[in-house]
């Protein structure tokens, strides 16, 4: 029988000369939500399609609910629900439609599969669109619709593929709710990507980060954030040779500091104490910040900290490394 | 919401994990082909449009011409009725193609290879879907040149074996357009390759009997599989049942039938083969 957990030893997907995921090994257990982080291009799809038996591992081994992925992909894609990134929805169906197929598909008679449809199309409140065709769906109703598809079969692990990328908040704070009840309620294990920071510190138990294929980090949010110790004082220049001259000119001053773009953060315990003297002596020099912040560490940080560049930029610009840690 | 949801769970229907018997896969994917096909008009009308136009075309130019013709005769509708449907069968095939690559390209292909459904099942639940279709068309070509006057040797008998046979060449066809479509996963490859079926529908004795080709086109003809279909229909139409002339149509439709079935399938492998 399945033991809900997901186990992942030396895995490595390679396309071509491409090393997509570049062996990652960890351990889900039964009833977690464990979120895998990364950004754009990290490896964090290609992890999911092999765990869901889309692609073949290039080496190592993966069980999901204690099956092979490669040896026994059956039994996996029946104890696992599946949310692709890329939504997986025919536009010219319905949703209750598609929700029927679903369940029959999964072995359910036609009653069964009608009531289940139902039951899921309230739970993902589109209950009063069934008769629309899918295409005429907002993103967030499809995704929406696309987690019910998911759901149809009760599976005891479930994949979700950057679940909220591209809603709006309102909708993200709905799929959020979601998750976090399919969680506490069913005990469903869930395994989620995500590039969004807030989202893997808001949801997850435990965090992997993963960055060109290798996991960067692993362990529970607080405890990596905690792992981080200081505060830190974030001052932004005009400019990124400005925020260089401030670094050499602070740096006796704190316990750590780093230079991200046109930003200098300064790391030190009680860092709010540190603020008079970290102002007067820009004054003395006569460099002033445009602006000064004070920031709890954020699993931002613990990116910054393990990747050497900041994720929103890597995300946006690939991987151009442009921070330079102290 | 929470509240709506807690409620609801308390309750939730329990999907038994039975596994789906392999026929109602198919015909539950069948289904859902043919409901998408369905609300696709634009993609199924054309290839009825074209042969209506063909048959009303050949029927107005050359009913009184085909007269002075040796071996058309007075029936020239019985003759060229086949061609119609042929062509209808030709062009309409490709709506199989259309319709999984459709599914390839919104990502529901790959929900379905997410679900413990049969591999061949994804590719059988489209083709009867399709088969259903090519048979409405030809339905539809049928009726028209009944009204037309076409008279026919063998009864409803024969109608319904020609129509059976141009089936059997579409869903054949059909294999083809299939096997583009798993390998590109392009929709525009896949309607390109569907134009093949012109050089198979007109290098054939489209418009005269086989015995008045000559040259080049004769050879083309007597090598196209769809030119022994097409004898045999007009056969039954306009002679009668001839075993050795049907007998010829049938390993005719069986050729068009195993190449493209056979590339249909090499192209699902290297579609679903985990890479």
């Amino acid at each position: 029988m399945t033991n809900r957990e997901i186990s992942v030893e030396n895995l490595t997907k390679y396309y071509g000369d491409v090393k997509a995921v570049d062996g990652i090994s960890f351990k889900v257990p039964a009833g977690e939500i464990f979120g895998f982080l990364g950004p754009n291009g990290a490896g964090k799809s290609t992890a999911i399609s092999v765990l869901t038996t889309l692609a073949l591992p290039t080496g190592g081994k993966a069980t999901v609910g204690g099956y092979d992925v490669v040896l026994q992909a059956q039994e996996v894609r029946r104890v696992a629900g599946v949310a692709l990134q890329e939504i997986g929805l025919d536009p010219l169906m319905k949703s209750l439609e598609l929700l029927v197929i679903q369940g029959q598909l999964f072995g359910a008679n036609r009653k069964e599969a009608r009531a289940r449809a139902h039951e899921l199309l309230e739970i993902v409140k589109l209950a009063d669109v069934t008769d629309r065709p899918v295409g005429k769906y907002s993103g967030g109703m499809r995704r929406r619709l696309d987690l019910a598809m998911a759901l149809v079969h009760e599976p005891e692990i479930l994949f979700l593929d950057e679940p909220t990328t591209g809603l709006d908040p309102a909708s993200r704070r709905d799929i959020w709710a979601e998750v976090r009840r399919l969680n506490t309620e069913k005990g469903m294990t869930i395994f989620l990507t995500t590039q969004y920071l807030e989202e893997a510190d808001e949801l997850a138990d435990r965090i992997a980060i993963i960055n060109g294929g290798k996991i960067a980090v692993e362990g529970q949010p607080e405890a990596l954030k905690a792992g981080l110790g200081a505060e830190s004082i974030n001052l932004t220049f005009q400019d990124g040779d400005t925020a260089e001259r401030a670094r050499d000119i602070l740096t006796t001053m704190v316990e750590r500091t780093q230079v991200d773009r046109r930003t200098l953060r300064l790391y030190q315990a009680n860092a709010a104490n540190a603020i008079p003297n970290v102002v007067n002596r820009l004054n003395e020099v006569g460099l002033n910040p445009i602006s000064l912040t004070l920031t709890q560490p954020t699993l931002d940080d613990v990116f910054l900290q393990v990747t050497g560049s900041n994720f929103a930029i890597e995300t946006e610009e690939d991987s151009a490394p442009l921070a330079k840690p102290a | 919401m929470a509240v709506a949801a807690r409620k609801l769970t308390t309750e939730t229907t329990s999907i038994s994990s039975a596994q789906m018997p392999f026929v109602l896969q198919v015909t539950t994917l069948a289904w859902r082909s043919l409901v998408t096909m369905i609300r696709t008009p634009a993609a199924v009308l054309p290839a009825v449009l074209i042969s209506v136009f063909f048959l009303l075309i050949y029927q107005g130019s050359f009913s009184e011409a085909a007269t002075f013709l040796p071996g058309l005769g007075d029936n020239y509708l019985a003759f060229i009725l086949p061609f119609s449907l042929i062509s209808a069968a030709l062009s309409g095939s490709s709506v199989v193609g259309q319709n999984i690559v459709r599914d390839i390209e919104n990502g529901y292909f790959d929900k379905l290879l997410l679900t413990p459904v049969s591999r061949a099942a994804l590719l059988l639940g489209p083709i009867i879907a399709g088969g259903v279709v090519l048979a409405l068309q030809a339905a539809i070509v049928v009726v028209i040149g009944l009204l037309l006057g076409m008279e026919t040797k063998t009864g409803v008998l024969g109608v319904l074996a020609v129509m059976g046979l141009s089936m059997l060449v579409g869903i054949g066809f059909g294999g083809f357009t299939v096997g583009v479509a798993l390998r590109t996963g392009n929709a525009g490859a896949t309607s390109g390759a569907s134009f093949l079926f012109f050089p198979l529908s007109f290098l054939t004795a489209a418009n005269v009997p086989l015995e008045l080709l000559t040259g080049w086109i004769k050879t083309a003809a007597t090598l196209n599989p769809i030119t022994y279909v097409l004898e045999a229909m007009r056969s039954i139409l306009r002679v009668g049942w001839d075993a050795d002339i049907i007998a010829k149509g049938l390993i005719g439709c069986a050729v068009l039938f195993i190449f493209p079935y056979i590339f249909a399938l090499m192209s699902l492998r290297s579609r679903t083969r985990r890479k």
